[in-house]
């Protein structure tokens, strides 16, 4: 689900009070088609916390196919191997449970 | 409506740093934030001769009511500007604003931060109780610290340009020169040529002359940044005194002229940076140049915050010193050393001299150093005059990528 502004139409990502685009107040969240293309991305060798176990591991931003960008660590590519994670590439949201409330989307690389 | 032109309507008239900068705790002395402010604050009170009691306003992140009734000052300006690094270009910016209006006629700008001594401790300026939610939406994802957030910077900059790890590298192996000459730097001493005496400060492990294989062989942080492209973390603290021109001309110390100051903002988190290759320092510097009538083509040498060797390049082509894309090309091809065209970040930077988190009063007391002509006398426990500039661009920046300030400095005549 993306925010999106009922008056300009246009999705934004993170959730606002106020339409960054139009400030409109009249939002609305709607079903994304869960694609994207990535944007940038770094590898992390230094975490703290539950993230330390699990170092190195790929962090981006991706494009989303509606509009702005969104930040999550990317799976389905190799983190010893950054030469080979090529920008632009198409990538598909799949979400993993946190708890019986939350679910946190997650950014896998796919094929074309 | 049209603004004023502030240009030249305040001088920075003198600046120290505090007694202990760097590890101070190594040697068994622990010192705080509010000491190296205080320190800082006195320093250059007793170089420029300006009685602490003529202070009219006070500038400092967050701390100005402390400091004000630590110092037994009443000012009637205040402010609390705590936007990161860049905050102390922006205090000059609103300083000369103060000033010039006339409002008041003496203001001291303040840092202290005991970065090393007190890491871990929380930052200096925030504050706010609740996640933002923007942060909320990156956190989440297993960033930690401005290097998680600034390689991906780096990485979208060599995707666009083509440069490589390689090219920013040259940055600090440059910066690393000039601290060389710098005896205050955190990494002025090489440690296999060092005899280290009782009582004296261990050299850093790290210390001494680099190359770039050194760094592309460092430990990585966040891929592809490695240790030697990450900025140090120590104590600093340091002071700048901003004068009415009527006072600047008749104090002991020669003033250091604002020309131009600007300052500006692209967002608060990484997420909403449209572009990964651009800051908003072109637009600050753009204000700074304008207000200056002065361009980049007549900076005689550049003061720029290097929290990452991406940072320092970035900076560079906004503030129209390189094309876009080229940044680095400055320290590669040794533009930026010693002796170069346009020298740059002349303390040894925040990589190679000193960054205690915010590096933002670093840059205005080396820039000081360098265009009072006052850099020989050893201002700061730094001998050595290392270039001859006339003009400088000091540009801050503050979060992650996200706020900047500039200001065109220059000599007086």
């Amino acid at each position: 689900m993306l925010p999106r502004c009922t008056l300009c139409g246009k999705v934004h990502w993170y959730p606002r009070l106020i339409c960054p685009s139009c400030h409109s107040t009249d939002l609305e969240w709607i079903e994304g088609s869960g694609e994207g293309r990535l944007h940038t991305f770094a590898v992390q060798h230094r975490a703290f916390g539950g993230w330390a176990e699990e170092v190195p591991y790929v962090t981006a931003f991706i494009d989303l196919n509606e509009g702005d960008r969104m930040m999550t660590v990317l799976r389905g590519v190799d983190p010893n191997k950054p030469e080979d994670i090529k920008i632009g590439t198409k990538v598909k949201v799949e979400f993993e449970k946190a708890d019986d409330d939350t679910h946190i989307p997650f950014w896998r690389v796919v094929e074309e | 409506m049209a603004a004023t032109n502030l240009s030249m309507g305040a001088a920075i008239v003198g600046a120290a740093e505090s007694n202990e900068i760097g590890y101070p705790e190594e040697r068994g002395e622990k010192v705080t934030s509010l000491q190296h402010h205080i320190q800082a604050i006195k320093n250059v009170s007793d170089y420029t001769g300006i009685p602490i009691s003529d202070i009219e306003g006070v500038f400092s992140t967050g701390w100005s009511v402390e400091l004000a009734e630590h110092l037994g000052i009443r000012p009637h300006y205040i402010d609390t500007t705590s936007v990161g690094g860049c905050s102390f270009e922006i205090h000059v910016h609103h300083a000369l604003a103060a000033i010039a209006s006339g409002i008041i006629d003496i203001a001291v700008v303040s840092h202290g931060e005991a970065g090393w001594s007190y890491r871990g401790a929380g930052g200096g300026g925030g504050g706010r109780g609740e996640m933002s939610p923007g942060a909320e939406m990156t956190m989440a994802y297993g960033t930690f610290g401005a290097p998680s957030q600034y390689a991906h910077a780096m990485v979208r900059h060599m995707h666009q340009y083509g440069s490589t790890v390689e090219d920013f590298a040259h940055i600090s192996v440059v910066t690393r020169e000039w601290a060389q000459k710098n005896p205050r730097a955190l990494m002025f001493t090489d440690p296999s040529q060092a005899e280290v005496k009782l009582g004296e400060r261990t050299p850093n492990p790290f210390g001494g002359p680099i190359t770039v294989q050194d760094v592309l062989d460092a430990r990585l942080i966040a891929w592809p940044l490695t240790l030697f492209h990450c900025c140090l973390v120590t104590d600093h603290g340091g002071a700048v005194i901003v004068a009415r021109p009527e006072i600047a001309r008749s104090l002991r110390t020669n003033p250091v002229w604002i020309a131009g100051a600007g300052e500006s903002m692209a967002h608060q988190n990484m997420l909403e940076m449209d572009d990964f290759t651009a800051t908003s320092a072109a637009r600050s510097s753009a204000i700074a140049y304008e207000m200056a009538g002065l361009g980049p083509q007549d900076m005689d040498m550049a003061m720029i915050y290097d929290s990452f060797t991406v940072t320092a390049a970035i900076t560079a082509e906004m503030l129209g010193l390189a094309p876009r894309g080229q940044g680095y090309r400055l320290w590669k091809d040794g533009d930026a050393a010693p002796g170069g065209r346009l020298p740059i970040n002349t303390n040894g930077g925040g990589l190679s001299f000193n960054h205690s988190g915010m590096y933002g009063m670093q840059l205005l007391v080396e820039a000081y150093r360098q265009l009072s002509g006052t850099a020989e006398d050893g201002v700061n426990g730094i001998e050595g005059k290392q270039t001859d500039s006339q003009t400088c661009v000091v540009n801050g920046t503050g979060g992650t990528l996200s706020t900047t300030g500039t200001l065109v400095l220059v000599s007086d005549d």
